[in-house]
């Protein structure tokens, strides 16, 4: 069908999508403006807050780079969010098919299945000062506590993603590897853990949005570690009786860069997933 | 014959990581159950109180408010984001030009730090929506103050949910439209009856995790309000983090941490099941 | 307000703040290399520059001790979460406010009362450390280092343009605003949306209103804050008539700016606002004066509280060292240089240049006539600042009162209990 491949656009939706931009883009124009202006240009009317700064200079980028020490800690941040996003697509994933191919007819899974979701309404706070003190006492109250801290607060979300995306994959595709003489490994390596891409790129950006926005988990785990991530470095835009707001802003505008780069890489994922793939 | 072997793997893979999740989630948990019935302050010595921070918990005015505040909230913001998503998801994912493009613009309130959704909110609240309309600040007004939260959490989380609904349109494969159009089924009928039930796991995954998020909010307190105006906005994870982890009331904001718990996965248990229900219906 | 600022202000911590820049992580004792280290935390993050000045210094001219000073921003949560860990710093650099009180509680802060460097400490400051302890407890447990102090800012310039005088009583004080307000300018700024900045006008008048040690007092079971506060909650009602419409719709930072831009004359907060002001106009002439709480014309006092004191931690095994890092930080010229960047007010009794906005409370601070904040008193989780709030917007001072003395009950109830047990021991 050649034809269908000169596609049709739907104008009136685009067009919608594009008015509703504005909720989005004027928050971002503000933000932008506030990033090139200097302190002395901010007041308090709205005609002061919307006008052009006097210069576009990329100094406050330059100042906020030095500040958050920017390379060093755009590793760091860099660093947690990838290997928390790889281990969790990795060890999610296959935590979400042991449970969600048999959670409708084993209740021990069933069981596995809230155990897990329920810790999702656990409050940060009450676990804080315990995990604190167990990442001390194992020595893990590093890098590598982030990461395992990371893995388990959001094993709860991505279990319920993976084992709702599992309902959709029809059975039949496993039970016909199985008849072929597969392992359960091997099928769920080879055949559906590739048919949950579009799940896998929705997991890694959740995750990796959580984590690298995140402040509180690095902080009390690595506290005096001298370790900075971006959003701890960009705290120091902040002092207890003064704010650096246009630093901040130019620093935020450089943390929110990368994040978006993988997001648009990433939605594609999501979209070439399933539909081109096996389920007919 | 291979059904043993395959229970077997299926525990295999998943034992270690229930051993993992029981150490760095329920051990804590556990811990932090013990300190509910102690006067802990977060450091130094403490004592064993009994039941005294549960029964202070049944009469504390402000607790109290801080659950009915948050109630509200999560309920306006689970439905008004999820209907708003799911518009948007079906926006996105229909044969629009410029796509890339909107869906990386959409995700930005996702991705924008607290300091900057603060400020810029705060400057939007109280400068030019009372110049635009001629009226006073929300954040001022005790009584509403919670509407304007409701708009930032919809603002900052429609993308992700949006995101959740896009990848469960993928799920629905093209054949089922094509029979369906054959059948005359268009817009909000083919909506009705074709798509939506078959991202209907998709929606209660959405319910469940909008429900999270919003009963657990804190960022956009701390960014708006910080509690504000007369304690109006007080969410129980603003008072859990702020009177107990930075406060002294560690002891008994644990036992307020263990209620809301316990709260909180019976509410979201009961709407899981009552949507697994449904999708089985549809 | 210390405590209570560090949470609210905070937000961007939403929590909390790591370190400014890299952190050099220390640890106390001997390590590897045969030198004395010693770990330094404060929780000044602003003067985070000066520090790393001074720990240069310092480790230039000494050979056998090595020091670390950090400052973590929202440090609260850093030092907690190292106490938790029981990874205890030597010296920790904190407020002399509650979270001061509840340390010395705990016993986590050693007795520094055998440092010589508290000789020309002034006394003052030793007494208001003092009365932070929740039952007379023996020894010192803190060195005070800088000062702050909080009443009013006003624009200097615009000051002397119109000729007005500076107040010494609340009656002036009010004929003032209202002489400034027929020229037509807005008296005041509050940018009470920020609750905490609320304290500012509260502590100011309550100083000169109600006994300084009102808390002890009431912990003690001998009075109540319905007695005491009345007027202070009346005279903070007052000011906002001269304020600016809507004062619960504007932040701190709005404050500053409306300040700064000359929308205001005058602003209720403390020195500490002036670099956040100065920002937005440099050129800015700031000066203070002492709120005038009452009408005696010589029975006003500076609300001046430690602001940053040194503590060493019982856990510190090298107390010798420790103090040598102390005596090197309460150098005169090490103090100057703190004083000259942080506008603050040094706790030594040397001579020392201090910042022009101060201009109007010098006297007031070389004569050492001065009181703590009283909110340094209130639990953090109390959220008096909130209570303040709420009074001002409903504005029924009954009620307000009545909720400060029930709540004071429920969230000091374990101190009252220690208070009482302690005078029922003492009798």
């Amino acid at each position: 069908m050649p034809e269908k491949v000169k596609e049709r656009f739907n104008w009136p939706i685009t067009i919608a999508l594009i008015i509703g931009l504005v909720t989005v883009l004027f928050p971002l124009y503000m933000t932008v403006v506030i990033a090139f202006k200097q302190p002395s240009e901010m007041t308090n009317s709205i005609q002061g807050i919307l006008s052009l700064p006097a210069h576009w200079s990329l100094q406050n980028f330059r100042d906020a780079m030095v500040v958050t020490d920017f390379w060093r800690s755009l590793f760091h941040s860099l660093l947690i969010t990838g290997v928390t996003m790889v281990l969790t697509i990795l060890i999610h994933s296959t935590a979400g098919y042991a449970i969600g191919r048999n959670m409708g007819d084993n209740p021990r899974f069933r069981l596995a299945y809230y155990y897990i979701t329920s810790g999702m309404f656990v409050p940060f706070a009450i676990l804080m000062m315990p995990l604190v003190k167990q990442t001390a006492q194992l020595h893990i109250d590093n890098l590598f506590g982030v990461i395992l801290c990371y893995l388990v607060f959001y094993m709860p979300m991505n279990v319920l993603l993976y084992t709702g995306y599992l309902k959709n994959i029809p059975l039949a595709l496993e039970e016909a590897a199985r008849v072929d003489g597969a392992s359960t490994w091997t099928t769920y390596w080879q055949i559906i853990f590739p048919l949950m891409k579009p799940m896998h790129a929705t997991v890694a950006v959740l995750t990796a949005l959580g984590t690298w926005n995140d402040v509180m988990t690095p902080l009390v785990i690595m506290s005096g570690g001298g370790m900075n991530t971006l959003p701890l470095a960009q705290l120091t835009f902040q002092t207890q009786f003064g704010t650096n707001y246009n630093l901040a802003f130019a620093s935020y505008l450089l943390a929110l860069l990368p994040i978006l780069i993988f997001y648009l890489f990433a939605q594609k994922q999501i979209i070439n997933g399933v539909v081109n793939g096996a389920v007919k | 014959m291979g059904s043993t072997s395959k229970k077997r793997t299926f525990l295999i893979m998943l034992i270690p990581i229930l051993v993992l999740f029981f150490c760095f989630n329920t051990l804590p948990l556990i811990r932090g159950l013990i300190y509910s019935f102690t006067n802990f302050r977060g450091f130094g010595g403490y004592d064993w109180v009994g039941l005294r921070n549960y029964v202070d918990l049944l009469g504390d005015a402000r607790v109290g408010n801080s659950y009915l505040f948050t109630f509200k909230l999560a309920l306006a913001a689970t439905l008004l984001v999820n209907v708003a998503s799911l518009v948007m998801a079906l926006a996105l994912d229909s044969k629009i030009k410029f796509k890339s493009a909107l869906r990386g613009l959409y995700f930005i309130p996702n991705i924008l730090g607290a300091l900057v959704v603060g400020y810029i909110f705060n400057y939007f609240f109280t400068y030019i929506v009372p110049f635009l309309t001629n009226t006073t600040s929300i954040l001022a007004d005790a009584r509403h103050a919670w509407i304007a939260i409701v708009i930032v959490c919809a603002w900052q989380s429609i993308a992700m949910n949006t995101i959740i609904y896009i990848s469960g349109l993928q799920t629905v494969p093209e054949d089922v439209y094509e029979a369906g159009s054959l059948d005359g089924a268009t817009g909000w009928n083919k909506f009705r009856y074709i798509t939506f039930p078959l991202i209907m796991p998709f929606f209660t995954i959405n319910m469940v995790l909008c429900m999270k998020n919003f009963m657990m909010v804190f960022d956009q307190i701390m960014a708006l309000t910080q509690g504000g105006p007369a304690q109006s906005t007080e969410s129980i994870s603003f008072l859990i983090y702020n009177n107990g982890m930075a406060g002294g009331q560690f002891g008994f904001q644990s036992a307020n941490a263990v209620v809301f718990f316990i709260l909180i996965v019976t509410i979201s248990v009961l709407q899981m099941r009552f949507l697994s229900s449904r999708e089985e219906q549809l | 307000m210390r405590n209570d600022t560090i949470t609210r202000r905070g937000f961007l911590g939403l929590t909390a703040a790591a370190g400014a820049s890299s952190l050099l992580s220390g640890c106390g004792g001997t390590a590897s290399d045969g030198k004395r280290h010693v770990e330094v935390v404060t929780y000044k993050q602003e003067a985070v520059k000066i520090f790393e000045r001074l720990q240069d210094e310092f480790n230039a001219t000494h050979d056998d001790i090595v020091v670390s000073i950090t400052c973590p921003n929202n440090a609260t949560t850093v030092m907690r979460t190292r106490f938790i860990r029981e990874d205890y710093p030597d010296i920790i650099g904190i407020g002399g406010d509650i979270s001061f009180s509840n340390f010395i509680d705990a016993g986590i802060l050693a007795d520094v009362s055998d440092f010589e460097g508290l000789g020309h400490v002034k006394p003052a400051y030793l007494d208001i450390l003092e009365t932070l302890e929740f039952v007379p407890t023996e020894g010192t447990f803190g060195v005070p280092y800088m000062a702050n102090a909080a009443g009013v800012l006003y624009n200097r310039q615009m000051f002397r343009g119109h000729g007005w005088d500076i107040p010494t009583t609340w009656q002036e004080f009010i004929d003032l605003c209202e002489t400034i307000r027929a020229a037509g300018i807005l008296p005041l700024y509050f940018g009470f949306k920020d609750t905490w900045t609320t304290l500012a006008p509260w502590n100011a008048l309550a100083i000169e209103l109600a006994p300084s040690d009102i808390c002890q007092q009431v912990n003690a079971g001998r009075t109540t804050f319905t007695e005491h506060y009345r007027e202070t909650a009346e005279k903070i009602q007052a000011l906002l008539a001269y304020g600016e419409d809507g004062p619960f719709a504007y932040g701190y930072n709005d404050a500053c700016t409306a300040f700064a831009r000359g929308e205001s004359a005058m602003y209720t907060i403390g020195s500490y606002a002036v670099p956040q002001i100065l920002s937005v106009n440099p050129e800015m002439d700031i000066d203070s004066f002492v709120m005038p709480g009452n009408d005696s014309s010589d029975g006003q006092v500076l609300n001046s509280g430690v602001d940053l004191q040194f503590c060493v931690m019982e856990a510190c095994p090298d107390k010798e060292a420790a103090y040598e890092v102390l005596s090197f930080l309460l150098e005169h010229d090490n103090m100057q240089t703190y004083v000259d960047d942080q506008n603050a007010v040094p706790c030594t009794t040397d001579d020392f240049d201090l910042p022009d906005m101060l201009d109007g409370m010098r006297d007031y601070i070389e004569e050492g006539r001065m009181a703590d904040f009283q909110d340094h008193h209130y639990p953090s989780e109390m959220d008096v600042a909130g209570q303040i709030q709420t009074f001002l917007i409903e504005g029924d001072v009954d009620a307000f009162l009545a909720k400060f003395d029930a709540d004071w009950t429920r969230y000091n109830r374990d101190i009252i209990q220690k208070v009482q047990d302690y005078y029922a021991t003492q009798a």
